[in-house]
């Protein structure tokens, strides 16, 4: 089952939360919506759930090609998983979970046994079969989100909304659940949409990553061209893990503190004010430049996590600090000090001209 | 000489926390507050009966057998028997209304529902009086067609829903408020209709809070007295309610009978509060659960 | 009812506002409203006349005095009750905390016959300040007496909760400062409470304006003595005296919406206050 956002525009009272955005999910997909918190990801998904509505003439959501736009959401048969759960704390796990099929109409309810059997196979499917007769206050976090997705399954849904799945959770169970939902997507192969605001659930878990920003879908694409080739500085600032150079467009190539480097294509207009991004494991340090393209800098302070060592810099003629990643083995072989002057070269950076689009 | 200082303690020299009260200010305190609630609760609440039975059990139990007691027991159930389900109804929808939609004017809306809980309850009978009594601005109309509004039942029923008018509404709105709509919106998507998602999801989270309100309700109902006096007209044995009931007797100078009546009301308060408080535990409890749920 | 709000999944706004307003109508705002056009029937020194001669000057002496120290006696007796109740364990707590509720629970008649026989010269509590020349009953100390027990809860309930909110670190850090315990209470606590105080305050000296079942017994209702404004209204009425009932229901309506108004600001105020910081 495939879902199609079609120019959805949605308002609150003066401020836009949806700015004709438009967006296609392939059936099968597991798609992430991925931004700021105020982007309007959690809007978008409300409105493919139909627990929001666009604004009168503001766009159509397509199910499988047949327009849901005014369908309501007892009736689009979408699976949602709500952010803090909205278990319904008067029921047991289990009569959460049978919810959607009891309040069925009578000629297409299961029976009892039926009932319970479906209901068994989900609580098994999420590991809570034990846990069956509590009440969702006698369970922790994760057990928690897990009653809430066999909830949204047990209606045997057309497609899966999850909204912040793991946002509540702590670090260890976040990594846990992202794991097994990889898994469960695999197996049941439910087109799927979820909304995070943390890049690297979204980079790790999503088939493809759709970047919003203030209402409008910055970039869509598969993690490795959102992470390679962002589209924007937008999308670059987002991801995170990225060094902000302030130059000049010169003749196709950037000029940072009067050294000129080979931007490989500039996005945006020439011979103006420039953003320079070069990832930290971009970036190569040596003692004695070779060539012109280098900057010095001074040596502040380094650290080594595992096989990765981080290298913070501050350069010599604006003393704006450069973040460098490298191997454990490539700074021993430096043998750096710390005040020590070094030369920066950038391996790749992208070049975005200061008028475009921030 | 002893060259080490030391530290003087205060206050007794006990070790204490900080938000802990000296023993003596702790028994003063709670003998005032035992002084105080004796004095104007408990005393006043034994009186009753201590009157009610100063004579013995059997002229107490006589004033159960005057058929105009009766009348007036009569009269009260009626009254909270139209005056609870309508308010309640009323509650019940107002609070959908405001705890679920965003709309403009909610806050004028609050407030208007609060209204009858600043009016004096005189006034509160003379503003039916005003509209529907002889002089009236209703009263020709209603004459004309022999409808009799005030000094009649209705009068009585109209004073008494206006006086507990907000009782529901007040106890559920903040309620449902504070529950939000994450859990209607849950079962929407999982395809319940409107009915079934009030009847399974909704009205399991407030019933508490519901009942509190119509016990609240229902002891107002029964035992309001100055709004329901003005528009009564004391007819024995026809328009008169317990609490007016209890009026007449007393100014008769008949104090066993007054306070047998008063006697049972009483009761009725006293029942009140013991299930509101039961209520209050159970509603303590079942918003631990859903504080417990909802956070991670 | 689309442009009044967001379109929402949930469904049955129109039918249960719609509702709501149309039986808010009925009830009370009709009603109230009729009384206000009731008062535009007489001329204004007609209106004056009635608002103004001696005897309703001497009944909201009575009603606002009366009140007014109730009010007071409240505050105090409230602070201690809540500090007692919130603070303390002890034999009968739970009993006392449901006591309490007493006056909101009990028939306004049943208070007023209960505490007219208790203060009579020959009662229970009358017998015994009799022979201080105290007498309660069928003075303005009556009136005080009846609407002291009338508004005894509002200073507790208002009280108990901020009370039970309190961090124990507001209180150690100013020990730790060095303050003893009058100290804290003065300069911390107090102006902590002071909103819900304020509220407790006004919510039983509005209720005790008011007040009618439970002072009409203890009062005797001498005129320019102990005549409670809203039993002069209910003289007037008696007397085929509509006008002059309606106008003085007019000013005391207005009071009314005025002290509702003060509580409301006085609950902003409190939760302006209440914001953690």
């Amino acid at each position: 089952m495939s879902i199609e956002v079609q120019h959805v525009t949605k308002r609150f009272g003066a401020f836009t939360a949806l700015d004709d955005v438009s967006l296609k999910v392939e059936t099968g997909e597991l798609v992430a919506l991925l931004g700021p918190s105020g982007s309007g990801k959690t809007t978008l998904l409300r409105i493919i759930a139909g627990l929001d509505f666009p604004e009168p003439g503001g766009g159509q959501i397509l199910y499988h090609g047949q327009d849901v736009t005014d369908l309501p959401a007892s009736q689009r048969k979408a699976g949602f998983a709500f952010q803090h759960y909205a278990l319904f704390r008067h029921l047991t796990v289990f009569e959460n979970v049978a919810f959607g099929l009891r309040v069925r109409p009578r000629a297409t309810r299961p029976d009892e046994r039926a009932i319970r059997q479906r209901v068994g196979e989900l609580l098994g499917l999420v590991q809570l079969g034990p846990l069956a007769q509590r009440l969702p206050a006698q369970l922790s976090g994760g057990q928690r989100q897990r009653v809430s997705l066999a909830r949204a399954l047990a209606v045997e849904p057309r497609v899966l909304l999850l909204d912040e799945p793991f946002g509540a959770l702590d670090a260890k169970v976040r990594k846990e659940l992202r794991r097994w939902l990889r898994h469960l997507h695999e197996e049941i192969h439910l087109t799927t949409l979820f909304v995070t605001h943390d890049q690297e659930e979204a980079l790790e878990l999503a088939s493809r990553v759709a970047i919003l920003r203030e209402g409008r879908i910055e970039q869509v694409g598969s993690p490795e061209t959102i992470y390679e080739h962002p589209a924007s500085p937008f999308v670059y600032d987002f991801l995170g893990n990225v060094n902000l150079f302030r130059g000049r467009i010169e003749q196709g190539s950037v000029r940072i503190g009067g050294v000129r480097f080979d931007a490989g294509g500039v996005i945006g207009s020439p011979e103006t004010a420039a953003l320079a991004f070069v990832r930290p494991h971009d970036i190569r340090v040596t003692r004695c430049g070779k060539g012109q393209s280098t900057l010095p800098a001074r040596v502040v302070r380094f650290h080594t996590v595992g096989p990765v060592a981080h290298l913070d810099l501050e350069r010599l003629d604006d003393r704006s600090c450069v973040s460098v990643q490298l191997s454990k083995e490539e700074l021993q072989d430096l043998s750096l000090q710390v005040g020590e002057v070094v030369q920066v070269e950038f391996r790749k950076v992208r070049v975005f001209s200061e008028d475009y689009s921030i | 000489m002893n060259p080490t200082p030391r530290l003087s303690r205060t206050e007794g020299g006990s070790r204490r926390r900080a938000t802990h009260d000296p023993r003596w200010m702790r028994a003063l305190l709670v003998g005032a507050a035992f002084l105080f609630l004796g004095l104007f609760l408990f005393v006043p609440l034994a009186s009753v009966f201590a009157h009610a039975l100063a004579k013995g059990i059997g002229p107490y139990l006589e004033t159960f057998q005057d058929p105009v007691t009766l009348s007036a027991i009569r009269l009260t159930l009626i009254a909270a028997a139209v005056a609870v389900p309508l308010n309640t109804l009323f509650g019940v929808c107002a609070a959908w209304a405001i705890a679920k939609f965003d709309f403009r004017g909610k806050q004028v809306l609050l407030t208007l529902i609060d209204l009858p809980f600043s009016v004096s309850p005189v006034i509160s009978g003379l503003i039916y009086v005003l509209l529907f009594g002889a002089q009236g601005w209703l009263g020709p109309w209603l004459a004309e067609r022999d409808l009799q509004i005030i000094f009649a039942i209705p009068g009585i029923l109209l004073a008494t829903l206006f006086v507990t008018f907000p009782f529901v509404a007040r106890e559920l709105i903040p309620l449902m408020q504070a529950q939000g709509r994450m859990e209607e919106e849950a079962a929407m998507v999982l395809g319940a209709s409107g009915w079934k998602t009030w009847w399974r999801v909704t009205l399991p989270n407030i019933k508490w809070g519901l009942l509190y309100g119509i016990i609240l309700c229902n002891a107002r109902a029964m035992g309001e007295f100055g709004a329901v006096s003005v528009v009564s007209g004391h007819i024995r044995g026809q328009t008169n309610t317990l609490p007016l009931h209890v009026e007449i007797l007393y100014n008769e100078y008949n104090a066993v009978a007054a306070f047998a009546v008063a006697s049972l009301l009483t009761l009725l308060a006293v029942l009140t509060l013991a299930l509101k408080s039961w209520v209050e535990g159970k509603q303590a409890a079942s918003l631990a659960a859903a504080s417990a749920a909802t956070s991670p | 009812m689309r442009h009044l709000r967001q379109r929402s999944v949930l469904p049955g706004f129109g039918l249960t506002l719609g509702y709501s307003l149309l039986y808010l109508g009925l009830i009370v705002l009709i009603p109230l409203a009729s009384t206000f056009l009731k008062t535009t029937t007489l001329s204004w020194s007609e209106f004056w006349a009635a608002v103004s001669s001696p005897r309703v000057v001497a009944s909201y002496r009575l009603s606002f005095g009366a009140s007014f120290l109730a009010g007071l006696v409240n505050c105090l007796a409230g602070l201690v009750v809540a500090w007692v109740l919130v603070r303390y364990e002890f034999w009968g707590k739970r009993l006392v905390d449901a006591l309490v509720d007493l006056p909101f629970a009990l028939p306004t008649a049943v208070a007023g016959i209960a505490l007219t026989t208790l203060y009579a010269r020959t009662g229970w509590i009358g017998a015994w300040l009799e022979p201080l020349g105290i007498s309660v009953a069928f003075t303005p100390l009556g009136v005080f007496v009846a609407l002291t027990f009338i508004g005894l809860p509002f200073v507790v309930r208002t009280v108990q909760p901020v009370l039970q909110d309190l961090e124990p670190e507001l209180e150690e850090a100013a020990a730790s400062l060095g303050a003893n315990r009058w100290q804290t209470f003065r300069r911390i606590l107090l102006p902590v409470l002071r909103p819900a105080l304020l509220t407790g305050f006004a919510l039983a000296f509005a209720r005790a304006l008011g007040e009618y079942g439970s002072v009409v017994f203890i009062s005797g209702n001498m005129p320019m003595k102990t005549e409670i404004t809203p039993l002069l209204i209910i003289t007037k009425l008696e007397q085929y005296d509509y006008a002059g009932a309606t106008a003085l229901a007019a000013v005391m309506l207005v009071i009314s919406f005025a002290l509702l108004l003060a509580i409301n600001l006085l609950h902003w105020w409190g939760s302006r206050h209440h914001a953690p910081a």
